[in-house]
Protein backbone atom coordinates (compact mmCIF):
# COMPACT_ATOMS: atom_id res chain seq x y z
CA UNK A 1 0.00 0.00 0.00
CA UNK A 2 3.44 2.44 0.63
CA UNK A 3 3.63 2.87 -2.87
CA UNK A 4 0.21 3.83 -4.03
CA UNK A 5 0.09 6.16 -1.02
CA UNK A 6 3.40 7.85 -2.43
CA UNK A 7 1.81 8.09 -5.59
CA UNK A 8 -1.40 10.07 -4.07
CA UNK A 9 1.51 12.09 -2.14
CA UNK A 10 2.88 12.60 -5.85
CA UNK A 11 0.05 14.02 -7.41
CA UNK A 12 -1.16 15.92 -4.12
CA UNK A 13 2.54 17.73 -4.45
CA UNK A 14 1.85 18.00 -8.69
CA UNK A 15 -1.82 19.72 -7.98
CA UNK A 16 -1.15 21.79 -5.12
CA UNK A 17 0.97 24.00 -8.13
CA UNK A 18 -2.08 24.31 -9.48
CA UNK A 19 -4.82 24.84 -6.77
CA UNK A 20 -5.32 28.61 -8.12
CA UNK A 21 -6.88 26.69 -11.58
CA UNK A 22 -9.65 25.00 -9.51
CA UNK A 23 -10.49 28.63 -8.78
CA UNK A 24 -11.68 28.93 -12.06
CA UNK A 25 -14.18 26.64 -12.04
CA UNK A 26 -15.92 28.42 -9.04
CA UNK A 27 -17.89 30.05 -11.32
CA UNK A 28 -19.79 27.23 -13.19
CA UNK A 29 -20.79 26.31 -9.39
CA UNK A 30 -21.97 28.95 -9.06
CA UNK A 31 -24.39 30.03 -11.54
CA UNK A 32 -25.25 26.18 -11.39
CA UNK A 33 -26.29 26.38 -7.94
CA UNK A 34 -27.60 30.22 -8.11
CA UNK A 35 -30.10 28.85 -10.76
CA UNK A 36 -31.11 26.01 -8.42
CA UNK A 37 -31.56 27.76 -5.33
CA UNK A 38 -34.43 30.52 -7.66
CA UNK A 39 -35.62 27.73 -9.11
CA UNK A 40 -36.36 25.72 -5.85
CA UNK A 41 -37.19 29.03 -4.20
CA UNK A 42 -39.94 29.89 -6.74
CA UNK A 43 -41.58 25.83 -5.57
CA UNK A 44 -41.13 27.00 -2.32
CA UNK A 45 -42.93 29.84 -2.06
CA UNK A 46 -45.42 28.99 0.63
CA UNK A 47 -43.50 28.93 3.95
CA UNK A 48 -43.40 25.12 5.95
CA UNK A 49 -43.69 23.47 2.58
CA UNK A 50 -42.26 20.05 2.03
CA UNK A 51 -41.45 18.16 -1.31
CA UNK A 52 -40.82 14.76 -1.31
CA UNK A 53 -40.22 14.88 2.66
CA UNK A 54 -37.30 17.39 2.01
CA UNK A 55 -37.53 21.40 3.62
CA UNK A 56 -36.40 24.24 1.00
CA UNK A 57 -33.17 24.55 2.77
CA UNK A 58 -32.83 20.52 2.61
CA UNK A 59 -33.74 20.18 -0.63
CA UNK A 60 -30.93 23.15 -1.55
CA UNK A 61 -28.44 22.18 0.20
CA UNK A 62 -28.57 18.97 -1.47
CA UNK A 63 -28.61 20.02 -4.62
CA UNK A 64 -25.11 22.08 -3.26
CA UNK A 65 -23.61 18.72 -2.21
CA UNK A 66 -24.29 16.31 -5.17
CA UNK A 67 -23.00 19.18 -7.29
CA UNK A 68 -19.86 19.55 -5.01
CA UNK A 69 -19.27 15.74 -5.71
CA UNK A 70 -20.03 16.03 -9.21
CA UNK A 71 -17.53 19.61 -9.91
CA UNK A 72 -14.85 18.57 -6.76
CA UNK A 73 -14.12 15.20 -8.29
CA UNK A 74 -13.40 15.98 -12.08
CA UNK A 75 -13.33 12.36 -13.41
CA UNK A 76 -10.71 12.95 -16.39
CA UNK A 77 -7.80 10.53 -14.81
CA UNK A 78 -10.14 7.75 -14.58
CA UNK A 79 -12.64 8.65 -17.53
CA UNK A 80 -10.72 9.92 -20.39
CA UNK A 81 -7.06 9.78 -19.30
CA UNK A 82 -7.16 6.11 -19.28
CA UNK A 83 -9.17 5.73 -22.66
CA UNK A 84 -6.34 8.15 -24.12
CA UNK A 85 -3.49 6.38 -22.29
CA UNK A 86 -4.82 2.26 -24.36
CA UNK A 87 -5.55 4.09 -27.69
CA UNK A 88 -2.54 6.07 -27.74
CA UNK A 89 -0.13 3.10 -26.21
CA UNK A 90 0.77 5.11 -23.40
CA UNK A 91 -0.47 2.40 -21.30
CA UNK A 92 2.93 0.77 -22.27
CA UNK A 93 4.75 2.88 -20.33
CA UNK A 94 2.83 2.66 -17.16
CA UNK A 95 1.95 -1.16 -16.63
CA UNK A 96 5.92 -1.98 -16.97
CA UNK A 97 6.23 -1.08 -13.31
CA UNK A 98 5.30 -2.98 -10.01
CA UNK A 99 2.38 -1.89 -9.49
CA UNK A 100 -1.03 -2.59 -10.48
CA UNK A 101 -2.33 0.03 -13.07
CA UNK A 102 -5.88 -0.04 -12.16
CA UNK A 103 -5.07 1.05 -8.58
CA UNK A 104 -2.17 3.38 -9.62
CA UNK A 105 -4.86 5.49 -11.49
CA UNK A 106 -7.05 5.36 -8.55
CA UNK A 107 -4.08 6.37 -6.06
CA UNK A 108 -3.59 8.99 -8.79
CA UNK A 109 -7.27 10.32 -9.05
CA UNK A 110 -7.93 10.24 -5.12
CA UNK A 111 -4.50 12.71 -4.97
CA UNK A 112 -6.32 14.75 -8.19
CA UNK A 113 -9.72 15.30 -5.70
CA UNK A 114 -8.42 15.74 -2.71
CA UNK A 115 -7.14 19.27 -3.52
CA UNK A 116 -10.17 20.34 -5.35
CA UNK A 117 -13.04 19.16 -3.32
CA UNK A 118 -12.44 20.34 0.00
CA UNK A 119 -12.23 23.54 -2.52
CA UNK A 120 -15.25 23.26 -3.68
CA UNK A 121 -16.49 21.84 -0.18
CA UNK A 122 -15.43 25.50 1.15
CA UNK A 123 -17.25 27.13 -1.82
CA UNK A 124 -20.14 24.79 -0.76
CA UNK A 125 -20.68 26.35 2.63
CA UNK A 126 -19.90 29.71 1.80
CA UNK A 127 -22.63 30.45 -0.52
CA UNK A 128 -25.01 27.98 1.53
CA UNK A 129 -24.76 30.11 4.75
CA UNK A 130 -24.93 33.31 2.56
CA UNK A 131 -28.07 32.66 0.21
CA UNK A 132 -29.89 29.63 2.23
CA UNK A 133 -28.69 29.24 5.40
CA UNK A 134 -27.82 26.64 7.70
CA UNK A 135 -29.52 23.23 8.02
CA UNK A 136 -31.74 22.89 11.28
CA UNK A 137 -30.52 20.60 13.44
CA UNK A 138 -27.06 19.51 11.58
CA UNK A 139 -25.15 17.31 13.52
CA UNK A 140 -21.71 18.45 13.09
CA UNK A 141 -20.37 15.68 15.47
CA UNK A 142 -21.63 13.36 12.32
CA UNK A 143 -19.01 14.62 10.28
CA UNK A 144 -16.46 12.05 10.06
CA UNK A 145 -19.12 9.48 8.97
CA UNK A 146 -20.35 11.68 6.22
CA UNK A 147 -16.97 12.37 5.54
CA UNK A 148 -16.19 8.48 4.88
CA UNK A 149 -19.51 8.10 3.15
CA UNK A 150 -18.31 11.10 0.61
CA UNK A 151 -14.84 9.63 0.39
CA UNK A 152 -16.37 5.69 -0.83
CA UNK A 153 -19.05 7.65 -3.13
CA UNK A 154 -15.85 9.24 -5.25
CA UNK A 155 -13.87 5.58 -5.02
CA UNK A 156 -17.14 4.07 -6.20
CA UNK A 157 -17.82 6.66 -9.01
CA UNK A 158 -13.78 6.30 -9.69
CA UNK A 159 -14.25 2.71 -9.95
CA UNK A 160 -17.55 2.41 -12.24
CA UNK A 161 -16.09 5.41 -14.74
CA UNK A 162 -12.79 3.52 -14.93
CA UNK A 163 -14.41 0.04 -15.73
CA UNK A 164 -16.13 2.07 -18.84
CA UNK A 165 -12.86 3.09 -19.61
CA UNK A 166 -11.13 0.00 -19.60
CA UNK A 167 -13.65 -1.38 -22.53
CA UNK A 168 -11.21 0.59 -24.46
CA UNK A 169 -9.43 -2.23 -25.11
CA UNK A 170 -11.73 -3.70 -26.93
CA UNK A 171 -14.04 -1.06 -28.55
CA UNK A 172 -12.49 2.52 -30.36
CA UNK A 173 -13.91 4.74 -27.89
CA UNK A 174 -15.59 4.47 -24.71
CA UNK A 175 -16.23 7.96 -24.59
CA UNK A 176 -20.01 7.68 -25.41
CA UNK A 177 -20.93 4.78 -22.05
CA UNK A 178 -19.22 7.25 -19.87
CA UNK A 179 -20.98 10.18 -21.38
CA UNK A 180 -24.61 8.23 -20.76
CA UNK A 181 -23.64 6.83 -17.17
CA UNK A 182 -22.41 10.76 -16.37
CA UNK A 183 -25.79 12.00 -17.64
CA UNK A 184 -27.62 9.03 -15.58
CA UNK A 185 -25.90 10.25 -12.39
CA UNK A 186 -26.66 13.74 -13.10
CA UNK A 187 -30.39 13.24 -14.18
CA UNK A 188 -31.33 11.05 -11.77
CA UNK A 189 -29.12 11.75 -8.64
CA UNK A 190 -27.51 15.14 -8.64
CA UNK A 191 -30.09 17.44 -9.94
CA UNK A 192 -33.09 15.88 -7.99
CA UNK A 193 -32.85 13.31 -4.73
CA UNK A 194 -34.17 9.96 -5.35
CA UNK A 195 -37.79 10.88 -3.66
CA UNK A 196 -38.40 12.74 -6.29
CA UNK A 197 -39.43 10.33 -8.72
CA UNK A 198 -42.70 7.79 -8.66
CA UNK A 199 -42.43 5.97 -6.24
CA UNK A 200 -42.15 2.94 -8.41
CA UNK A 201 -38.87 3.78 -10.18
CA UNK A 202 -37.12 4.32 -6.17
CA UNK A 203 -36.71 1.55 -5.26
CA UNK A 204 -34.75 0.92 -8.84
CA UNK A 205 -32.96 4.00 -8.57
CA UNK A 206 -31.87 2.62 -5.18
CA UNK A 207 -30.20 -0.64 -6.54
CA UNK A 208 -28.36 1.45 -8.82
CA UNK A 209 -24.58 3.11 -8.48
CA UNK A 210 -26.58 6.22 -7.90
CA UNK A 211 -27.38 5.21 -4.35
CA UNK A 212 -24.04 4.80 -3.37
CA UNK A 213 -22.41 7.56 -5.53
CA UNK A 214 -24.51 10.94 -4.90
CA UNK A 215 -27.69 10.43 -3.40
CA UNK A 216 -26.90 8.16 -0.19
CA UNK A 217 -23.89 10.69 0.96
CA UNK A 218 -25.80 14.00 0.01
CA UNK A 219 -28.89 12.62 1.81
CA UNK A 220 -27.16 11.61 4.78
CA UNK A 221 -25.60 15.01 4.97
CA UNK A 222 -28.90 16.67 4.72
CA UNK A 223 -31.02 14.39 6.84
CA UNK A 224 -28.48 12.67 9.07
CA UNK A 225 -29.69 9.54 11.26
CA UNK A 226 -27.20 6.48 12.54
CA UNK A 227 -29.94 3.87 10.93
CA UNK A 228 -29.18 5.46 7.60
CA UNK A 229 -25.35 5.96 7.65
CA UNK A 230 -25.60 2.45 8.16
CA UNK A 231 -27.30 1.21 5.51
CA UNK A 232 -25.61 3.50 3.01
CA UNK A 233 -22.48 2.31 4.30
CA UNK A 234 -23.50 -1.49 3.72
CA UNK A 235 -24.16 -0.43 0.26
CA UNK A 236 -21.26 1.25 -0.18
CA UNK A 237 -19.17 -1.63 0.64
CA UNK A 238 -21.55 -4.20 -1.45
CA UNK A 239 -21.20 -1.87 -4.34
CA UNK A 240 -17.28 -1.07 -3.72
CA UNK A 241 -16.57 -4.69 -3.25
CA UNK A 242 -18.42 -5.67 -6.71
CA UNK A 243 -17.05 -3.01 -8.81
CA UNK A 244 -13.26 -3.85 -7.88
CA UNK A 245 -13.92 -7.28 -9.05
CA UNK A 246 -15.30 -6.02 -12.13
CA UNK A 247 -12.43 -3.40 -12.74
CA UNK A 248 -9.72 -6.57 -11.96
CA UNK A 249 -11.86 -8.91 -14.21
CA UNK A 250 -12.31 -6.10 -17.04
CA UNK A 251 -8.64 -5.53 -17.03
CA UNK A 252 -7.00 -8.65 -16.52
CA UNK A 253 -9.18 -9.64 -20.15
CA UNK A 254 -8.33 -6.70 -21.83
CA UNK A 255 -4.57 -6.21 -21.03
CA UNK A 256 -4.82 -9.45 -22.80
CA UNK A 257 -6.09 -7.73 -25.91
CA UNK A 258 -3.66 -4.76 -25.94
CA UNK A 259 -2.57 -3.28 -29.15
CA UNK A 260 0.20 -0.72 -28.68
CA UNK A 261 0.49 1.21 -31.89
CA UNK A 262 3.96 1.36 -33.01
CA UNK A 263 4.97 -1.71 -31.90
CA UNK B 1 28.63 -58.72 -17.48
CA UNK B 2 26.51 -57.10 -14.41
CA UNK B 3 29.28 -55.00 -13.13
CA UNK B 4 29.89 -53.65 -16.41
CA UNK B 5 25.93 -53.10 -17.13
CA UNK B 6 26.16 -51.54 -14.01
CA UNK B 7 29.08 -49.20 -15.05
CA UNK B 8 27.32 -48.17 -18.30
CA UNK B 9 24.29 -47.14 -16.77
CA UNK B 10 26.64 -45.26 -14.03
CA UNK B 11 27.91 -43.68 -17.27
CA UNK B 12 25.09 -42.54 -18.76
CA UNK B 13 23.37 -41.48 -15.45
CA UNK B 14 26.30 -39.30 -15.12
CA UNK B 15 26.71 -38.14 -18.63
CA UNK B 16 22.91 -37.14 -18.52
CA UNK B 17 23.24 -35.61 -14.90
CA UNK B 18 26.24 -33.51 -16.72
CA UNK B 19 24.36 -32.34 -19.44
CA UNK B 20 21.07 -31.35 -17.66
CA UNK B 21 24.22 -29.32 -15.14
CA UNK B 22 25.29 -27.48 -17.81
CA UNK B 23 22.01 -26.60 -19.47
CA UNK B 24 20.90 -25.39 -15.88
CA UNK B 25 24.24 -23.45 -15.88
CA UNK B 26 23.34 -21.91 -19.15
CA UNK B 27 20.10 -21.43 -18.39
CA UNK B 28 21.32 -19.62 -15.31
CA UNK B 29 24.18 -17.54 -17.01
CA UNK B 30 21.41 -16.40 -19.54
CA UNK B 31 19.40 -12.94 -18.73
CA UNK B 32 16.95 -13.61 -21.47
CA UNK B 33 15.72 -16.77 -23.56
CA UNK B 34 13.37 -16.06 -26.53
CA UNK B 35 12.19 -19.46 -27.98
CA UNK B 36 10.12 -19.45 -31.63
CA UNK B 37 8.38 -15.81 -30.59
CA UNK B 38 5.21 -14.42 -32.30
CA UNK B 39 2.77 -12.21 -32.46
CA UNK B 40 0.26 -11.06 -34.64
CA UNK B 41 -1.73 -7.86 -34.47
CA UNK B 42 -5.45 -7.50 -36.41
CA UNK B 43 -5.34 -4.25 -37.86
CA UNK B 44 -8.94 -2.60 -38.88
CA UNK B 45 -8.79 -1.80 -43.06
CA UNK B 46 -11.11 0.68 -44.66
CA UNK B 47 -11.87 1.76 -47.99
CA UNK B 48 -11.38 5.26 -49.24
CA UNK B 49 -13.46 8.10 -48.75
CA UNK B 50 -16.45 8.36 -47.23
CA UNK B 51 -18.17 5.67 -48.70
CA UNK B 52 -15.10 3.23 -47.12
CA UNK B 53 -15.89 4.55 -43.78
CA UNK B 54 -19.67 3.95 -43.92
CA UNK B 55 -19.00 0.63 -45.05
CA UNK B 56 -16.40 -0.15 -42.63
CA UNK B 57 -19.39 0.60 -39.84
CA UNK B 58 -21.47 -2.69 -41.37
CA UNK B 59 -18.46 -4.50 -42.96
CA UNK B 60 -15.26 -4.09 -40.30
CA UNK B 61 -11.98 -5.62 -42.44
CA UNK B 62 -9.19 -6.00 -40.50
CA UNK B 63 -5.86 -7.56 -41.69
CA UNK B 64 -3.37 -9.51 -39.98
CA UNK B 65 -0.39 -8.35 -39.32
CA UNK B 66 2.80 -10.03 -38.14
CA UNK B 67 5.14 -8.23 -36.06
CA UNK B 68 7.18 -10.96 -34.64
CA UNK B 69 7.81 -14.25 -36.23
CA UNK B 70 8.84 -16.96 -34.52
CA UNK B 71 12.45 -15.25 -33.71
CA UNK B 72 15.17 -17.09 -30.65
CA UNK B 73 17.61 -15.73 -29.24
CA UNK B 74 19.18 -15.28 -26.15
CA UNK B 75 21.26 -12.46 -23.96
CA UNK B 76 23.90 -13.43 -21.29
CA UNK B 77 24.38 -12.02 -18.09
CA UNK B 78 26.04 -8.60 -18.39
CA UNK B 79 26.15 -8.66 -21.91
CA UNK B 80 25.13 -5.53 -23.96
CA UNK B 81 22.86 -6.22 -27.15
CA UNK B 82 21.91 -4.32 -29.82
CA UNK B 83 18.76 -5.29 -31.15
CA UNK B 84 18.37 -3.43 -33.89
CA UNK B 85 15.96 -2.87 -37.41
CA UNK B 86 14.10 -0.99 -39.56
CA UNK B 87 10.90 1.05 -38.45
CA UNK B 88 8.17 -1.52 -38.11
CA UNK B 89 10.57 -4.65 -37.78
CA UNK B 90 9.25 -5.84 -34.79
CA UNK B 91 11.88 -4.30 -32.50
CA UNK B 92 9.22 -2.30 -30.05
CA UNK B 93 6.90 -5.51 -30.26
CA UNK B 94 9.56 -7.57 -28.66
CA UNK B 95 10.79 -5.38 -26.31
CA UNK B 96 7.36 -5.03 -24.94
CA UNK B 97 6.76 -9.06 -24.93
CA UNK B 98 9.88 -9.34 -23.03
CA UNK B 99 8.73 -6.78 -20.33
CA UNK B 100 5.50 -8.41 -20.40
CA UNK B 101 3.38 -5.42 -21.80
CA UNK B 102 2.20 -7.45 -24.83
CA UNK B 103 1.43 -10.93 -24.80
CA UNK B 104 2.54 -13.45 -27.16
CA UNK B 105 0.39 -15.14 -29.47
CA UNK B 106 3.45 -17.95 -29.43
CA UNK B 107 7.00 -19.27 -28.45
CA UNK B 108 8.05 -18.62 -25.33
CA UNK B 109 10.18 -15.65 -23.42
CA UNK B 110 12.00 -16.12 -20.02
CA UNK B 111 13.35 -12.99 -18.34
CA UNK B 112 15.93 -13.48 -15.46
CA UNK B 113 13.57 -17.23 -14.93
CA UNK B 114 10.21 -15.33 -15.16
CA UNK B 115 7.72 -15.40 -18.19
CA UNK B 116 6.95 -11.78 -18.48
CA UNK B 117 3.56 -12.33 -18.91
CA UNK B 118 2.77 -14.75 -15.85
CA UNK B 119 4.81 -12.41 -13.33
CA UNK B 120 4.94 -9.32 -14.69
CA UNK B 121 5.24 -7.38 -11.56
CA UNK B 122 7.70 -9.65 -10.05
CA UNK B 123 10.04 -9.29 -12.98
CA UNK B 124 9.22 -5.56 -13.16
CA UNK B 125 11.17 -5.45 -9.95
CA UNK B 126 14.30 -6.72 -11.32
CA UNK B 127 14.47 -4.40 -14.84
CA UNK B 128 14.51 -1.11 -15.67
CA UNK B 129 13.09 0.45 -18.93
CA UNK B 130 14.77 3.77 -20.80
CA UNK B 131 12.09 5.00 -23.83
CA UNK B 132 14.24 8.20 -25.31
CA UNK B 133 11.23 9.35 -26.80
CA UNK B 134 8.69 8.91 -23.35
CA UNK B 135 8.87 10.68 -20.53
CA UNK B 136 8.64 8.08 -17.33
CA UNK B 137 9.31 10.88 -14.73
CA UNK B 138 6.46 13.12 -13.69
CA UNK B 139 7.73 16.89 -15.03
CA UNK B 140 6.03 19.34 -12.55
CA UNK B 141 8.41 17.32 -9.91
CA UNK B 142 11.98 17.59 -9.24
CA UNK B 143 14.46 14.77 -10.11
CA UNK B 144 14.99 13.91 -6.52
CA UNK B 145 10.98 13.22 -5.79
CA UNK B 146 10.90 11.38 -9.05
CA UNK B 147 13.63 9.51 -7.53
CA UNK B 148 12.27 9.33 -4.09
CA UNK B 149 8.87 8.10 -5.70
CA UNK B 150 10.58 5.62 -7.96
CA UNK B 151 12.12 4.33 -4.79
CA UNK B 152 8.61 3.64 -3.21
CA UNK B 153 7.13 2.49 -6.20
CA UNK B 154 10.65 -0.62 -5.88
CA UNK B 155 9.86 -0.84 -2.31
CA UNK B 156 13.04 0.26 -0.90
CA UNK B 157 13.35 1.45 2.44
CA UNK B 158 13.53 5.66 2.89
CA UNK B 159 17.66 4.94 3.64
CA UNK B 160 18.25 2.60 0.94
CA UNK B 161 16.68 4.94 -1.50
CA UNK B 162 18.43 7.97 -0.35
CA UNK B 163 21.78 5.96 -0.32
CA UNK B 164 21.13 5.19 -4.28
CA UNK B 165 19.31 8.80 -4.90
CA UNK B 166 23.34 9.65 -3.53
CA UNK B 167 25.42 7.48 -5.50
CA UNK B 168 23.60 7.65 -8.91
CA UNK B 169 23.32 11.31 -8.72
CA UNK B 170 27.11 11.61 -7.72
CA UNK B 171 27.93 8.95 -11.23
CA UNK B 172 25.70 10.84 -13.15
CA UNK B 173 26.49 14.10 -12.11
CA UNK B 174 23.37 15.48 -11.54
CA UNK B 175 23.68 17.38 -7.74
CA UNK B 176 23.23 21.21 -9.69
CA UNK B 177 20.00 20.47 -10.93
CA UNK B 178 18.21 17.56 -8.64
CA UNK B 179 15.74 19.85 -7.60
CA UNK B 180 15.02 21.74 -10.43
CA UNK B 181 11.58 20.53 -11.76
CA UNK B 182 12.13 18.11 -14.93
CA UNK B 183 9.88 20.06 -16.79
CA UNK B 184 13.07 22.95 -16.82
CA UNK B 185 15.30 20.19 -17.50
CA UNK B 186 17.69 20.45 -20.79
CA UNK B 187 16.64 17.21 -22.74
CA UNK B 188 20.31 15.66 -22.06
CA UNK B 189 19.70 16.36 -17.89
CA UNK B 190 16.27 14.79 -18.78
CA UNK B 191 17.92 11.93 -20.25
CA UNK B 192 20.23 11.15 -17.33
CA UNK B 193 17.60 11.65 -14.89
CA UNK B 194 15.41 9.24 -16.85
CA UNK B 195 18.70 6.92 -16.68
CA UNK B 196 18.94 7.19 -12.71
CA UNK B 197 15.24 6.67 -12.50
CA UNK B 198 15.36 3.14 -14.24
CA UNK B 199 18.53 2.36 -12.02
CA UNK B 200 17.36 3.30 -8.85
CA UNK B 201 15.70 -0.31 -8.02
CA UNK B 202 19.72 -1.92 -9.14
CA UNK B 203 18.10 -3.67 -12.27
CA UNK B 204 19.58 -6.87 -13.68
CA UNK B 205 18.29 -6.19 -17.27
CA UNK B 206 18.03 -2.67 -18.90
CA UNK B 207 15.95 -2.00 -21.56
CA UNK B 208 16.81 1.21 -23.65
CA UNK B 209 15.02 2.29 -26.19
CA UNK B 210 16.77 4.85 -28.43
CA UNK B 211 18.23 6.37 -25.23
CA UNK B 212 20.21 8.81 -27.37
CA UNK B 213 17.55 10.22 -29.65
CA UNK B 214 17.97 14.02 -29.54
CA UNK B 215 21.10 14.60 -28.14
CA UNK B 216 24.16 16.61 -29.01
CA UNK B 217 27.34 14.43 -29.71
CA UNK B 218 28.85 15.57 -26.07
CA UNK B 219 25.74 14.44 -24.08
CA UNK B 220 25.42 11.08 -26.24
CA UNK B 221 29.03 10.27 -25.67
CA UNK B 222 28.38 11.17 -21.51
CA UNK B 223 25.41 8.85 -21.82
CA UNK B 224 27.16 6.28 -23.57
CA UNK B 225 30.01 6.25 -20.99
CA UNK B 226 27.56 6.26 -18.09
CA UNK B 227 25.89 3.27 -19.72
CA UNK B 228 29.02 1.31 -20.43
CA UNK B 229 30.04 2.61 -16.64
CA UNK B 230 27.20 0.37 -15.43
CA UNK B 231 27.62 -2.55 -17.06
CA UNK B 232 30.73 -3.01 -15.92
CA UNK B 233 30.17 -2.25 -12.19
CA UNK B 234 26.69 -3.57 -11.75
CA UNK B 235 26.94 -5.98 -14.56
CA UNK B 236 23.79 -5.18 -15.61
CA UNK B 237 22.38 -6.88 -19.06
CA UNK B 238 21.59 -4.47 -21.56
CA UNK B 239 19.15 -4.73 -24.21
CA UNK B 240 19.76 -1.75 -26.73
CA UNK B 241 17.78 -0.64 -29.70
CA UNK B 242 18.47 2.19 -31.77
CA UNK B 243 18.76 3.95 -35.18
CA UNK B 244 21.91 5.16 -34.09
CA UNK B 245 25.01 3.51 -34.85
CA UNK B 246 27.25 5.28 -32.66
CA UNK B 247 25.12 3.36 -29.83
CA UNK B 248 25.86 0.23 -31.46
CA UNK B 249 29.76 0.48 -32.14
CA UNK B 250 30.40 2.09 -29.18
CA UNK B 251 28.67 -0.26 -26.69
CA UNK B 252 27.74 -3.35 -27.80
CA UNK B 253 29.65 -6.24 -29.08
CA UNK B 254 26.64 -8.51 -30.14
CA UNK B 255 24.03 -7.27 -32.54
CA UNK B 256 20.73 -8.67 -33.89
CA UNK B 257 18.82 -7.24 -36.68
CA UNK B 258 15.54 -7.96 -37.44
CA UNK B 259 13.71 -7.50 -40.53
CA UNK B 260 9.50 -8.37 -40.83
CA UNK B 261 9.34 -9.32 -37.67
CA UNK B 262 12.44 -12.37 -38.12
CA UNK B 263 16.23 -12.16 -37.22
CA UNK B 264 18.35 -11.73 -40.23
CA UNK B 265 21.59 -11.55 -38.67
CA UNK B 266 22.98 -12.40 -35.31
CA UNK B 267 26.58 -11.80 -35.34
CA UNK B 268 28.99 -9.67 -33.30
CA UNK B 269 29.88 -6.10 -34.25
CA UNK B 270 33.44 -6.66 -34.70
CA UNK B 271 32.79 -9.60 -36.81
CA UNK B 272 30.47 -8.52 -38.81
CA UNK B 273 32.55 -5.34 -39.73
CA UNK B 274 35.22 -7.45 -40.76
CA UNK B 275 33.00 -9.98 -43.14
CA UNK B 276 29.90 -8.39 -44.07
CA UNK B 277 30.45 -8.28 -47.66
CA UNK B 278 28.48 -5.37 -48.71
CA UNK B 279 29.74 -3.66 -52.12
CA UNK B 280 31.46 -5.04 -55.06
CA UNK B 281 34.74 -3.37 -56.93
CA UNK B 282 35.22 -4.92 -60.14
CA UNK B 283 35.15 -8.83 -58.97
CA UNK B 284 35.95 -8.19 -55.36
CA UNK B 285 33.52 -8.63 -52.45
CA UNK B 286 34.42 -5.70 -50.31
CA UNK B 287 34.57 -6.30 -46.59
CA UNK B 288 34.50 -3.33 -43.73
CA UNK B 289 37.91 -3.76 -42.64
CA UNK B 290 39.55 -3.68 -46.04
CA UNK B 291 41.15 -0.42 -47.46
CA UNK B 292 41.46 1.70 -50.61
CA UNK B 293 45.16 0.31 -50.73
CA UNK B 294 43.74 -3.49 -51.69
CA UNK B 295 41.64 -2.19 -54.47
CA UNK B 296 38.94 -2.20 -52.02
CA UNK B 297 36.37 0.31 -50.53
CA UNK B 298 36.20 1.10 -46.78
CA UNK B 299 32.94 0.38 -45.43
CA UNK B 300 31.41 2.09 -41.89
CA UNK B 301 29.31 -0.04 -39.97
CA UNK B 302 26.69 2.18 -40.88
CA UNK B 303 26.73 1.38 -44.39
CA UNK B 304 26.86 -2.08 -43.49
CA UNK B 305 23.66 -1.86 -41.56
CA UNK B 306 22.19 0.42 -44.08
CA UNK B 307 22.93 -2.46 -47.05
CA UNK B 308 21.78 -4.84 -44.65
CA UNK B 309 18.10 -3.43 -44.76
CA UNK B 310 18.00 -3.08 -48.29
CA UNK B 311 18.87 -6.16 -49.07
CA UNK B 312 16.24 -7.54 -46.74
CA UNK B 313 14.04 -4.95 -48.23
CA UNK B 314 14.97 -6.27 -51.94
CA UNK B 315 13.90 -10.07 -50.81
Amino acid sequence: MRKYAVIYKSVLMENLQYAANVVMGFFGYFVFIFIFIKLWGYMYRTPGKLIAGYTKEQMIWYVMMTEMLFFGSDAASVAGEVAGDIRSGNIAYLMNKPYHYTLYILAKYTGEWSIRLPMYAALAVVIGMVMVGPLPGFPFTALPAMALCVVLALTINAVFKLCISLFSFWIEDATPFQWLYDKLIVVLGILFPVEIFPQGLQPLLKLTPIYTVCYGPAKLIVDFSPEKFVEILAAQGVYLAAGCILMFLIYGKGVKKLYVNGG
Amino acid sequence: MGSARRCTEQAVLLFYANKQDRKEEESEMQAIRVENLSKTFRVKRKEKGMRGSVKAIFHPQTEEIRAVSDISFAVEEGEMLAFIGPNGAGKSTTIKMLTGILYPDGGRVEVLGFDPTKKRRQLAYRIGTVFGQKEQLWTHLTPYDNFRFFGAIYDLSERETEARIEELSERFALKEFIDTPVRNLSLGQRIRCEMVAALIHKPKVLFLDEPTIGLDPVVKENVRELIRQMNREEHTTVFLTSHDVGDIEKLCRRIIIVNDGQIVLDDSVEHLKRHYPVKEAGEMPVYGEKTENDGTIPVSLEEIIVEIYKSQGED
